[in-house]
């Protein structure tokens, strides 16, 4: 029973059905409200619908010298490994599963996506896929440091690596959220490098290397891959709203779920504001600011929290 | 005429130096001159005129005088323009590149070679341009006798094929 | 690491018209390039051979969608030189206006397609909605967007009234404060600095040595506008600056050419208030006595140059165009050298390249177009049939 009622959380709630269409929800709003920033009129509501459905219908063209089974897994693993990571993330109320440490394991989660996109590129045998890829296991090793670090300071405040308990600790002290800004931003920085959005977004830079590391993907394999990145950007934003915001607040059914909606879609326009004022960097520079900047921040986070904890009494 | 001073002093400094080495010379207005050079003398002429502050190869113009082949390089220093023209007989085209005083020159070269199939010695083997790789061989669609009509018939039963 | 060679075009995302390089990269920096061009050879030069005079001026129009005043009216400064017209005040002014306000839809648009290609697409459809008033401002005057059709030899077809006047600078003012705000972006943004600086290097000696011409060369400190080198139209009777920067980069290149357009804007305005009366054109025989003659003039681009040969009749002997671009192209393969591959599309941006322009020159495909067409069926049979000669086999048989 146990193992069935699991498989449900991964396929329909709050796993891969719920994630899937929440997640085109908001690649639409994230198109229409930079379509709205940049003065155009922007995408239907039914758009990322319509071009999932078309993508899936297009023929898969695998390249001469990939291997077959890889290059085909690698989109499946992907989509699972993110459903798996929502599990222990609020949504409609508690986690579903909570354990000390959950915190890494959604970290470490949320990174297997980005290692089939690697070797996605790696097995396409073309190119710009080659370039693409490097580039993204490059820019992992940029924004990776940075993004723990960021989550470490409120962990240490909360006494705790459970996400479930971290986002309990900040709904019972609101007032400290308030010095988490610097964390918080680091982190937002740091998942639009996850995300591979502008101004992170050198690995698929179409401008450079056409498709990226995708440049080979076709037909329902890339539309599995680009649900997979929507998908992240949904558990991204929920990780953030559940470490730094206090998750659902306490609230349990539904007005918890409203309290994750309204969360997660602030955390995506923030995400949307910045993909819309900026241009995009260079690899190196990408990895030069987080190193220089994102990295040394969120040292400073967890040097007011430990001060904070201990410090203050 | 004393706006043509500059164009007047160049004019004489030519007509000494490079005496029976031109046909025609002539200043046509502020900031033109034009000079018909033996081919023999192209070189040295602009080495000449680049010591003169003539730095600027604008393009090189190919051109059909019946008879005779030809190319005008248009040479300049931002200011005034001075139109060198060289000729080279039709039955065997045939022109020194410029590459060392003017480096950058390659690829109006390559435009006489292809449009009008003047030989350019000393130009290192290259990609066709502009014309499309898989031309006809031996058409140059710039020279006269090549005719419109024919052209594209030439062309047409090349690429049924 | 290995060396990978990349194929940059014919057809890729980041050259809006096709021309080829190939990158040898070492990791993610360029050690060797080199350029193909010749994509896009449309015979231009033979096809004006074959027409007359007034004929000819349509089709050189139509060497580039976005400098065609500047080539027509390069193409027509030779014609009047043959045929020693004189061009009435009123002509050059309005020739003038309609120059700059090509310059100003020019730059406008570079900008926005240089921000496409560092990932900057807010700015991108910034000024592309902006540069709607200056062709909104053409479309008024000449009565078209992109192939404006005004320039004739010995003068313009159209007049320009005292209300459109009104207009223009109404329009103007408002691209000015626009044109502030694109300065302080360009200038302060953090992460377009980032792309701009010490990218695409062209040392002022390169750019002398290789024939840079226009932004490209004025980024290096070359002092160079043929608007002042040798004026032409009434440029001489205008006061304006000639913009250049030192950096010898594309931040450079971005400066240059957005100060420029404040330029621009200053000689509208100039042009506007003291526009000449009297007539707009003078007649001019169709038969142009025999003669040759050489124009130059300053493109958006750069220096553009037109040599056309009379042998008395109406129909040209010889016109040869040469197209800016076809002269920042030998700076190309010096810039790339030690980029990084994420540079590359911004550095070629950076010269605004226009290769309609550059492998202009046979016009043979009209008929052609007939034989060549297949129907869905037809299409997909010999799309099949080719694959199978390959090795193949979508079909499954």
């Amino acid at each position: 029973m146990e193992i069935l009622a699991a498989l449900i959380y991964i396929t329909v709630f709050p796993g891969f059905l719920f994630l899937a269409s929440y997640g085109t929800a908001l690649q639409w709003a994230d198109r229409k409200i930079s379509a709205v920033m940049q003065n155009r009129v922007g995408p239907p509501w039914y758009q990322t619908l319509a071009d999932f459905i078309k993508l899936a219908s297009k023929e898969i063209v695998v390249p001469d010298g990939a291997d077959i089974a890889l290059f085909k897994a690698l989109p499946y693993v992907a989509v699972a490994s993110v459903s798996t990571a929502v599990l222990f993330l609020p949504v409609f109320g508690a986690p579903v599963y909570s354990f000390q440490g959950d915190l890494i394991a959604v970290i470490y989660l949320l990174t297997i996506p980005t290692a089939t996109f690697f070797l996605a590129g790696w097995s396409s045998t073309s190119p710009y896929a080659s370039v693409g890829s490097i580039r993204v296991m490059t820019q992992l090793f940029g924004y990776e440091v940075p993004l723990l670090l960021a989550l470490v300071g409120p962990a240490i405040l909360a006494g705790s690596w459970s996400v479930a308990e971290i986002s309990a600790y900040f709904s019972a002290n609101p007032k400290m959220i308030f010095f988490q800004i610097i964390g918080f931003a680091v982190s937002l920085l740091a998942l639009q490098g996850k995300l591979e959005r502008v101004p992170f977004d050198s690995p698929h830079a179409k401008n450079e290397i056409v498709g990226g590391q995708f440049t080979e993907y076709s037909g329902m394999l890339l539309a599995l891959f680009n649900l997979s990145i929507d998908m992240e950007m949904v558990v991204g934003a929920a990780l953030i709203s559940a470490v730094f915001l206090g998750g659902t607040w306490q609230y349990s059914s539904f007005a918890a779920f409203a309290v994750f909606m309204v969360k997660t879609f602030a955390v995506v326009f923030l995400l949307t504001a910045i993909k819309a004022a900026m241009a995009r960097v260079r690899i190196d520079q990408m990895v030069n600011f987080c190193w220089k900047y994102l990295a040394p921040l969120s040292m400073l986070q967890i040097i007011i929290d430990l001060y904070i904890k201990y410090g203050v009494k | 005429m004393s706006e043509l001073i500059k164009e007047e002093e160049l004019k004489k400094e030519i007509e000494n130096k490079f005496a029976g080495s031109f046909y025609d010379l002539n200043i046509s207005r502020k900031n033109r001159i034009w000079i018909g050079l033996n081919a023999d003398k192209a070189l040295e002429f602009m080495s000449f005129l680049k010591d003169r502050g003539y730095k600027h190869l604008s393009t090189i113009t190919g051109f059909d005088e019946g008879e005779n082949l030809g190319a005008i390089y248009h040479i300049t220093d931002y200011h005034t323009l001075v139109n060198v023209k060289i000729r080279t007989p039709k039955n065997a085209p045939s022109l020194k590149t410029v590459r060392d005083i003017y480096p950058v020159c390659e690829s109006f070269e390559r435009e006489l070679e292809d449009l009008f199939g003047i030989k350019i010695e000393g130009l290192p083997e290259g990609r066709n341009y502009p014309l499309p790789e898989g031309f006809p061989k031996g058409v140059h669609p710039l020279r006269k006798e090549v005719k419109l009509d024919e052209l594209v018939k030439t062309l047409d039963s090349k690429e049924e094929k | 690491m290995a060396k990978i060679t990349i194929p940059l075009g014919p057809q890729h995302p980041a050259l809006k018209e096709p021309e080829n390089f190939m990158l040898v990269l070492d990791g993610e920096q360029i050690c060797d390039a080199t350029v193909n061009l010749g994509y896009n050879h449309r015979g231009v030069e033979k096809a004006a051979e074959n027409r007359n005079y007034i004929q000819d001026i349509y089709l050189i129009e139509r060497v580039c969608g976005i400098c065609s005043h500047s080539h027509v009216s390069c193409y027509i400064g030779c014609v009047e030189e043959i045929a020693k017209a004189q061009v009435p005040d009123r002509a050059k002014a309005i020739r003038t206006l309609i120059a700059e306000l090509e310059r100003v839809h020019s730059h406008l648009l570079w900008l926005g397609v240089a921000a496409y290609e560092m990932g900057f697409e807010t700015m991108f459809m910034y000024t592309w909605r902006d540069r709607e008033q200056v062709l909104d401002c053409l479309e008024m005057i000449t009565g078209n967007r992109v192939h404006y059709g005004i320039n004739t030899i010995g003068g313009v077809r159209r007049d320009i009234n005292a209300e459109q006047a009104k207009e223009v600078l109404s329009k103007i003012a408002f691209l000015e404060e626009r044109t502030k705000y694109y300065v302080k972006l360009a200038t302060e943004e953090p992460t377009i600095l980032a792309r701009t600086q010490n990218v695409g290097k062209l040392p002022n000696k390169v750019a002398l040595e290789r024939n840079a011409v226009g932004p490209t060369a004025r980024a290096s400190g070359v002092k160079m506008d043929i608007r002042k080198d040798e004026p032409y139209f009434i440029y001489d009777k205008l006061d304006f600056e000639l913009i250049t920067y030192h950096s010898e980069d594309v931040f450079g290149r971005v400066v240059v050419r957005v100060l420029e357009l404040v330029e621009s804007y200053k000689i509208i305005r100039q042009v506007l208030s003291a526009l000449p009366e009297g007539p707009i054109a003078v007649k001019v025989p169709w038969k142009i006595p025999q003669g040759e003659a050489v124009f130059r003039y300053e493109a958006p681009r750069g220096e553009d140059i037109h040599y056309v040969k009379s042998n008395g009749t109406e129909i040209p002997e010889r016109v040869k165009v040469r197209a800016p671009t076809l002269s920042n192209f030998q700076s190309i393969p010096y810039m790339l050298k030690g980029d990084y591959l994420a540079d590359v599309p911004i550095t070629i941006a950076a010269i605004d390249p226009c290769m309609s322009c550059t492998d202009r020159a046979v016009v043979y495909d009209a008929k052609k177009g007939k034989t060549q067409v297949f129907d869905w069926e037809e299409l997909r049979k010999y799309s099949i049939e080719f694959y199978k000669k390959k090795g193949v086999n979508f079909s499954g048989k």
